[in-house]
C-alpha cells in the first residue's frame, strides 16, 4: 500500500472532465426551482433597469426644458421607484441564492462525510489526516459561490450577450461581424491557457493539502517535536511547504490575471476597429453615422458581459480543481461494505469459525494461509506469538475490518461477509491498541459504547474495570472534560476508560488487542476479577503479552509466521514443550 | 485598531511594493475616466461635425492616431492594472507565508498547557481559514478602501468647484450611509465571530472523527458520527446564512441610498437648470461623474462586511500569534557543556495538574550511568514525574536538577538534546521509517539508523517490509503493531545518543523475548547514559540499580530488587509474587 506523506503531491488520475461540472449540477439541480425563480427575478430586474435611462432621457429632453417642476418631481419619483423595485428584486435573489449556495455545500459536505465513514481504516492509514480534513472543510467552502451565484450570473450574462448580439446583427451585420471577430481570438487564448491554468490550480491545491498535512501533524505531534528539539527544523520544513504553495499560487493567479487584460485589450481593439472600419473601409456613404456611434456603444456593451464571463471562467476553473478532489474522494471505493441484499446478523451466541481463511493485505505478501479453527460460544482465546505474526489480523477479520482473500469467517455459522457491518460490529466489542478518547466528558466517552446507557450502567462498567475510583478522585468526577492533549488522563487511565466503553456496549464477542498493556500489574489483577465476570457468557479473543492474562484463557493459540502452530490450554501447551513453552520460560529467566 | 497595525507590521518587506501597487491602482482609476476621451474625439471630429466629411478626407492620420491611442491607452492601463494586481498578490501571499510560518513556529513552542486548552481542529482553522481571510483583506479590502476614498474625495472637490450648493445636495446622503453602515457594523460583527466559531467546531468535529476512525469502526458508530457532524455542518451553514442575511437586511438601504444619488441629482440638478443656476453642460458633467460618488458609497457596505469578517479572523490569529509559552530559556541560564553527564536529582518536587496534586514532595537522586526503574499504579504520577526532566512541565514546588543544575537554568535545547524519550503514547510521523528514527538528528547516516534500529530490536521487522527503511508509515504510526511502533520510538530516542534515556512503558506491547533482547542491547550501548525506565513488569525492572515505587504521587519504596523484595508488605513484592505465580491463582 503506497502511503502518502506531507511532501508528496497526490497524483490525480482523471483528466479534465466536463463531467465534474455535470456531477456538480446534480447537487445544483436539487434547487432548480429556487434557481429559476432567482433567474426570473434577475431578468425582471434587468428589464426594469432599462427604464431608468428612458426616464432620465425624458426628463432631460422634455421636462427640464419645459421648466415643468411637478413633472420633474414625478420623473424623479418614477426613477426612485425603478431603483427600489430593482433593488428589492436583487435582494430577494441574493437571499434565495445565498441559501441555495449554503444548502449545496451542506449537501456535498454531508455526502463526503458519509462516504468517509464507509471507507475502511486503510484509507485513513494511507495518507496524512490533514489531507482528508482539508477536503471536508476548506475545499468545499471554496466552491459555494461558484455553484450558486456563479451559475445564475453565467446564465444571465450569456442571455445578455445573445440579446446584444441579436441587436447588433439586426442593425448592421457586417460591422457586427467585426465586433464578433474578437471572440475566436479570445477563444483561442482561453484554449491555450485553459490546460495550464487548470494544472496550475491543481498544483496549488496539492500544495495547500501538503501544507495542511504538515500543519496537522505538527500540532498533533508537538510533544515529540519539543522532546527532540526539532522546532526549528520543522519550522523550516513548514516554511518550504509554505513557499511551494506561494510559488504555485503566484503562477496560477498569473493565468487568472492574464485573462481579463486580454479581454479588455481585445475590446479596445474592437472599439477602435469599429470607427476604423465604419469610417474608412465601409465609409460614411454606405453606413449612417448614427449607426457607427450606436455600433461602437454596442461593442463595449457586448464585451462587458464577456469580461464578467471571463472572471467567472476563472472561478469555474478554480472550482473544478476543488471538485475534482472532492469527487475523487467520493469515488474512493469502499473496500468493505454490505453486500447487496446483506441480511441483519441475528442476535448471536458467539460461535466463531475460521474456514480455510487466507488473507493478504496486498498480493505480494500473504499474512494468513488456509487458517482453520473454531471457537465455541463463551470460550476465551488468547493469541500469543511474536509481534507482527498476524494476531491483530486474525481479530480484524472477525469484525470484518478486512475481507478475507479466501475461505470464510463464520459467526454462528453466518458468513460475516453476508451480513450488514452494523449488525455485526454492534454485537462485538473491540478494544484496540490505541485507546483513542474523544474530547468531551468521561461519561460521554464511555457512553460512546452504547448511546442509551444510563449513568448507573456507566458507573457499574467503571467499577468492573476499576476505573470508578480514579474517576471519582477528579473534582468533577464523571463530568471531567477530557482534553485532546489528554494530559488529564494517564495512558493507563485512558485504557481503563476505553475498557469501560467496550463493556457498556455489552458485546457477545469481545476482542481485546493489547488492551491492558499500559495498566499496572496491580490494577490489572483487580481488573482480572472484573474481567472474569466480563468474559462470562462472551466469546473473547485476547492478544496480550502478559502471561497472567493469558494463562487463564480456555484456549491459547500460538500464532507465528507459519500460522497457528500450537493450540490448547496453558497446561497442554506447557507439556508440549514447543514455542509457548519457550515463551513462558523466557519470562521466568 | 490593533489588527490593522499588526497587518502593517507583517507587511514589512513588502510595504514599498504594496504602496506602489496602490499608486498604480489610483492611476488606472484616473485612466478609466480618461479613456472615453478618444472615442469622444473621434465622434466630435469625424461624425457629429459639420465638416465631418472633409475631416475624414483630410485628417485620416488623426483618425488612425486616435484609434491607436484608444488601443494603446487600454494596453497601458491593463498592463498597469495587471502589474498592480500581481503586486497585491505578491505582497499578500508574502505576508500570508510570513504570518503562517511565524504562527507554526510559535505554536510549536507552546507549553503542553496551551494544547490542553486549544483543540487541534481549532488551531487548524486559525492557521488555514483565518489566515487566508487576512490575506484576502490585505489583497482586496485595503485596495478597495483606498480606491473608494480617492475617488470620492477627488470628485467631491471637483463638484465643490463646479457648484458648492449642488455638491452639498449630493453629499447630503453621505451621513445616511454612515448611519446605516454603523448600525450594520454593530449587528454583523458578532455574527462573524459566531460564524468562525462554528467553522472551528466543524473542523474539530471532522478532525476528531478522522483521528478516531478506528474507534468509530469498532463501535459501528458511523451513523452516530454522521448525525453529530450533520449537526455541526448545519450550524455552520446556518451561521453563514445568518451573517449573509444580516448583510442583505442592510444592503437594500445602502444600495437605495447610493443609487438615490441619481434621483437627488435629477431633482436638484433639474431645478437648478430650470432656475438657471446650472447650465445643461454642467449638469451633464455632474451626471457623468455621479458613479464616482455612488460606487464608494456602495462599497462602504461591502467593505464593512469584509472588515468585520477580517476582524473576527484576525482576533483569533492574534491570540495565537502573541501567545507565549511559560517554559522558556532564562536569560541567566547556566553555561553547560554540550553533552551532559546525566545525573538527576529531584528535591522535594511537587506537581499539580489543574487542581489535581499529582506529585507530592518527591526526592531522589540518580548518578550518571545508573539505571532506575519506576513502577506504580495507573495514575500514580509516573509519567508526570519524567515529564518534569525535559521540562515539558515545570514543577510547582521543589526543584529538578540535572548535573547539579536546576533544569530551569539549563537552555531547553541543551537539556532536551541530551534526553531521549520514548513515550508511552507513541507518536510517529507519516514519514519513512528512516525519517522517523532520524527525527532528532536528521543528518544521521543510514548505517546509524540501522544501528539504532538494531539496538531497539526493530531491524528484523523493518527489513521484512517491502520497502524497508523507506516504508512510509501512517500518521501516528498507524499500520504498525503496537510493539513495532514502540520499537521505532525506542530507536528514535536512542538515535540522539542521549545522556539520559527515558523509557515510558516502552516495551509493554512487545513480546517477552523481544524485551529481553532489548534489555541486553540497552546494557551494551556504546555511549554512557542514565536510564529511567517506567515499567509494569518485574522483568523490566529487576536489574535496575534502583527501583522507585510511586504511590499516589509519593515515593513509597525505593531500593534495589533484593532490597524491595525484603519488604513483605510492599507493592514490589506483591507484583513480584503476582507475576511469578507465587500467589494462589486469583482467577479461580
Amino acid at each position: 500500500m503506497a502511503r502518502n506523506k506531507y511532501d508528496i503531491d497526490e497524483a490525480l488520475e482523471s483528466p479534465f472532465d466536463i463531467r465534474h461540472l455535470k456531477r456538480a449540477m446534480v447537487y445544483v439541480s436539487r434547487y432548480k426551482g429556487r434557481m429559476i425563480i432567482s433567474l426570473l427575478l434577475s431578468a425582471a430586474a434587468v428589464v426594469i433597469g432599462l427604464f431608468a435611462p428612458v426616464i432620465t432621457q425624458h426628463a432631460l429632453d422634455v421636462t427640464i426644458p419645459n421648466k415643468d417642476i411637478p413633472g420633474l418631481i414625478l420623473m424623479a419619483a418614477l426613477l426612485l421607484l425603478t431603483i427600489v423595485v430593482n433593488i428589492t428584486f436583487a435582494t430577494i435573489r441574493s437571499r434565495i441564492m445565498t441559501k441555495v449556495g449554503q444548502d449545496i455545500i451542506f449537501d456535498i459536505r454531508t455526502d463526503l462525510f458519509e462516504h468517509l465513514q464507509r471507507l475502511s481504516f486503510e484509507y485513513y492509514d494511507s495518507r496524512p489526516h490533514g489531507k482528508i480534513l482539508v477536503r471536508i472543510i476548506n475545499y468545499i467552502n471554496s466552491v459555494s459561490d461558484t455553484l450558486s451565484n456563479g451559475i445564475i450570473t453565467f446564465i444571465l450574462e450569456l442571455f445578455n450577450l445573445i440579446f446584444i448580439a441579436v441587436f447588433m446583427f439586426a442593425m448592421h451585420w457586417r460591422m457586427a461581424l467585426v465586433i464578433m471577430a474578437g471572440v475566436p481570438v479570445l477563444a483561442c487564448f482561453i484554449l491555450i491557457i485553459k490546460n495550464k491554468q487548470r494544472k496550475a490550480w491543481q498544483k496549488v491545491n496539492n500544495k495547500s493539502s501538503n501544507l495542511n498535512a504538515y500543519l496537522h501533524e505538527g500540532i498533533v505531534g508537538v510533544i515529540v517535536t519539543q522532546l527532540f528539539s526539532r522546532e526549528e527544523e520543522n519550522a523550516e520544513i513548514f516554511g518550504k511547504l509554505s513557499e511551494a504553495y506561494r510559488h504555485d499560487w503566484m503562477k496560477a493567479v498569473t493565468y487568472n490575471n492574464l485573462l481579463w487584460p486580454m479581454v479588455d485589450t481585445i475590446s479596445a481593439i474592437i472599439s477602435a476597429a469599429i470607427y476604423f472600419v465604419g469610417l474608412l473601409i465601409i465609409g460614411p456613404a454606405s453606413v449612417s453615422l448614427g449607426t457607427i456611434v450606436a455600433m461602437s456603444s454596442y461593442a463595449s456593451r457586448f464585451w462587458q458581459p464577456i469580461l464578467t464571463l471571463a472572471n467567472l471562467f476563472n472561478n469555474f476553473v478554480n472550482a473544478v480543481s476543488y471538485l475534482e478532489r472532492i469527487f475523487e474522494t467520493l469515488d474512493e471505493p469502499v473496500k468493505v461494505s454490505d453486500k447487496e441484499g446483506a441480511g441483519e446478523l441475528p442476535k448471536i451466541e458467539g460461535n466463531v469459525r475460521f474456514d480455510n481463511v487466507t488473507f493478504a493485505y496486498d498480493e505480494s505478501k500473504t499474512i494468513l494461509e488456509n487458517l482453520s479453527f473454531s471457537v465455541k460460544k463463551g470460550e476465551s482465546v488468547a493469541l500469543v506469538g511474536p509481534t507482527g505474526a498476524g494476531k491483530t489480523t486474525i481479530v480484524n477479520l472477525i469484525s470484518r475490518f478486512y475481507d478475507v482473500t479466501g475461505g470464510a469467517v463464520l459467526i454462528d455459522e453466518h458468513n460475516v461477509s453476508d451480513v450488514t457491518l452494523r449488525s455485526l460490529r454492534s454485537q462485538m466489542g473491540i478494544m484496540l491498541q490505541d485507546s483513542v478518547v474523544f474530547s468531551g466528558t468521561i461519561e460521554e466517552n464511555i457512553r460512546y459504547g452504547r448511546l442509551d446507557a444510563t449513568h448507573e450502567e456507566i458507573v457499574r462498567a467503571c467499577r468492573t474495570v476499576c476505573a470508578d475510583e480514579f474517576i471519582r478522585e477528579f473534582p468533577k468526577g464523571y463530568d471531567t472534560e477530557i482534553t485532546e492533549g489528554g494530559s488529564t488522563l494517564s495512558q493507563g487511565q485512558k485504557q481503563l476508560i476505553a475498557f469501560a466503553r467496550t463493556l457498556v456496549s455489552d458485546p457477545k464477542i469481545l476482542v481485546l488487542d493489547e488492551a491492558t498493556s499500559s495498566i499496572d500489574a496491580r490494577t490489572e489483577r483487580l481488573l482480572q476479577e472484573g474481567l472474569q465476570r466480563l468474559l462470562e457468557g462472551r466469546t473473547s479473543f485476547i492478544i496480550a503479552h502478559r502471561l497472567s492474562t493469558i494463562q487463564n484463557c480456555d484456549k491459547i493459540m500460538y500464532v507465528s509466521d507459519r500460522g497457528i502452530t500450537e493450540c490448547g490450554t496453558h497446561e497442554e501447551l506447557l507439556a508440549k514443550k514447543g514455542d509457548y513453552y519457550k515463551l513462558y520460560n523466557s519470562r521466568a529467566s | 485598531m490593533f489588527q490593522v497595525k499588526w497587518i502593517w507590521e507583517n507587511l514589512r518587506g513588502y510595504r514599498g511594493r504594496y504602496i506602489f501597487a496602490l499608486f498604480l491602482t489610483m492611476l488606472t482609476q484616473i485612466m478609466y475616466i480618461a479613456n472615453p476621451i478618444f472615442g469622444q474625439q473621434i465622434v466630435d471630429t469625424f461624425i457629429y461635425n459639420d465638416r465631418a466629411a472633409e475631416n475624414l478626407a483630410e485628417k485620416r492620420d488623426l483618425l488612425i492616431i486616435l484609434c491607436g491611442c484608444m488601443i494603446g491607452f487600454t494596453v497601458v492601463r491593463t498592463a498597469m492594472q495587471f502589474s498592480a494586481n500581481m503586486l497585491y498578490e505578491t505582497c499578500s501571499q508574502g505576508m500570508l507565508a510570513k504570518i503562517r510560518n511565524y504562527l507554526f513556529a510559535n505554536v510549536q513552542k507552546q507549553d503542553m498547557t496551551f494544547y490542553d486548552k486549544n483543540r487541534t481542529g481549532d488551531l487548524m482553522t486559525r492557521l488555514s481559514g483565518d489566515v487566508d481571510m487576512v490575506r484576502h483583506s490585505v489583497a482586496w479590502i485595503i485596495k478597495t478602501l483606498l480606491e473608494s476614498i480617492v475617488l470620492f474625495t477627488t470628485t467631491t472637490i471637483y463638484f465643490f468647484v463646479l457648484d458648492p450648493l449642488m455638491a452639498l445636495c449630493l453629499l447630503a446622503l453621505t451621513p445616511v450611509i454612515f448611519i446605516i453602515t454603523g448600525m450594520f457594523r454593530k449587528e454583523v460583527g458578532p455574527k462573524y465571530v459566531d460564524l468562525r466559531e462554528r467553522l472551528s467546531r466543524l473542523n474539530t468535529r471532522a478532525q476528531e472523527n478522522i483521528s478516531g476512525n478506528r474507534v468509530v469502526r469498532a463501535f459501528a458508530r458511523e451513523d452516530y458520527e454522521i448525525d453529530l457532524f450533520r449537526e455541526k455542518n448545519e450550524d455552520y451553514a446556518k451561521a453563514n446564512k445568518t451573517a449573509a442575511m444580516t448583510w442583505l437586511k442592510y444592503f437594500p438601504f445602502i444600495e437605495t441610498t447610493a443609487q438615490g444619488l441619481t434621483v437627488v441629482q435629477l431633482i436638484a440638478g433639474g431645478i437648478f437648470v430650470i432656475t438657471g443656476r446650472l447650465t445643461m453642460g454642467e449638469y451633464v458633467a455632474f451626471s457623468g461623474l455621479i458613479w464616482t460618488l455612488s460606487n464608494p458609497m456602495r462599497n462602504v457596505g461591502t467593505l464593512i462586511n469584509d472588515l468585520q469578517r477580517f476582524m473576527a479572523s484576525a482576533t483569533k490569529i492574534i491570540e495565537v500569534y502573541y501567545s507565549r509559552p511559560f517554559i522558556v530559556d532564562r536569560v541567566d541560564a547556566e553555561k553547560m557543556p554540550e553533552r551532559l553527564k546525566g545525573s538527576i536529582e529531584f528535591r522535594n518536587v511537587s506537581f499539580k495538574y489543574e487542581d489535581n496534586e499529582v506529585l507530592k514532595n518527591v526526592s531522589f537522586k540518580i548518578e550518571p550511568g545508573e539505571t532506575v526503574a519506576i513502577m506504580g499504579e495507573t495514575g500514580s504520577g509516573k509519567t508526570s514525574l519524567i515529564n518534569l526532566i525535559p521540562r515539558l512541565y515545570d514543577p510547582c514546588g521543589g526543584e529538578v536538577l540535572v548535573d547539579g543544575v536546576n533544569v530551569r537554568f539549563i537552555k531547553l535545547k541543551t537539556l532536551r538534546k541530551n534526553i531521549g524519550v520514548a513515550m508511552q503514547d507513541v507518536l510517529l510521523w507519516s514519514d519513512t521509517i528512516d525519517g522517523n528514527i532520524a527525527f532528532g538528528r536528521s543528518d544521521m547516516s543510514e548505517e546509524d539508523v540501522r544501528l539504532f534500529a538494531k539496538a531497539a530490536d526493530a531491524a528484523e521487522f523493518i527489513d521484512n517490509l517491502n520497502e524497508g527503511y523507506e516504508t512510509i508509515i501512517g500518521e501516528r504510526g498507524v499500520g504498525l503493531s503496537g510493539g513495532q511502533k514502540q520499537r521505532i520510538s525506542l530507536a528514535r530516542a536512542l538515535a540522539i545518543r542521549p545522556s539520559i534515556l527515558i523509557l515510558d512503558d516502552t516495551t509493554s506491547a512487545v513480546d517477552l523475548e523481544t524485551e529481553k533482547q532489548i534489555q541486553d542491547n540497552l546494557a551494551a550501548l556504546d555511549f554512557k547514559c542514565t536510564k529511567i525506565i517506567i515499567a509494569q513488569r518485574i522483568s523490566s525492572a529487576k536489574d535496575a540499580d534502583k527501583i522507585i515505587i510511586l504511590k499516589g504521587g509519593k515515593i513509597s519504596e525505593i531500593g534495589t530488587h533484593e532490597e524491595l523484595l525484603r519488604n513483605e508488605n510492599g507493592y514490589y513484592k506483591e507484583i513480584f509474587d503476582l507475576q511469578n505465580g507465587a500467589v494462589p491463582d486469583f482467577a479461580n
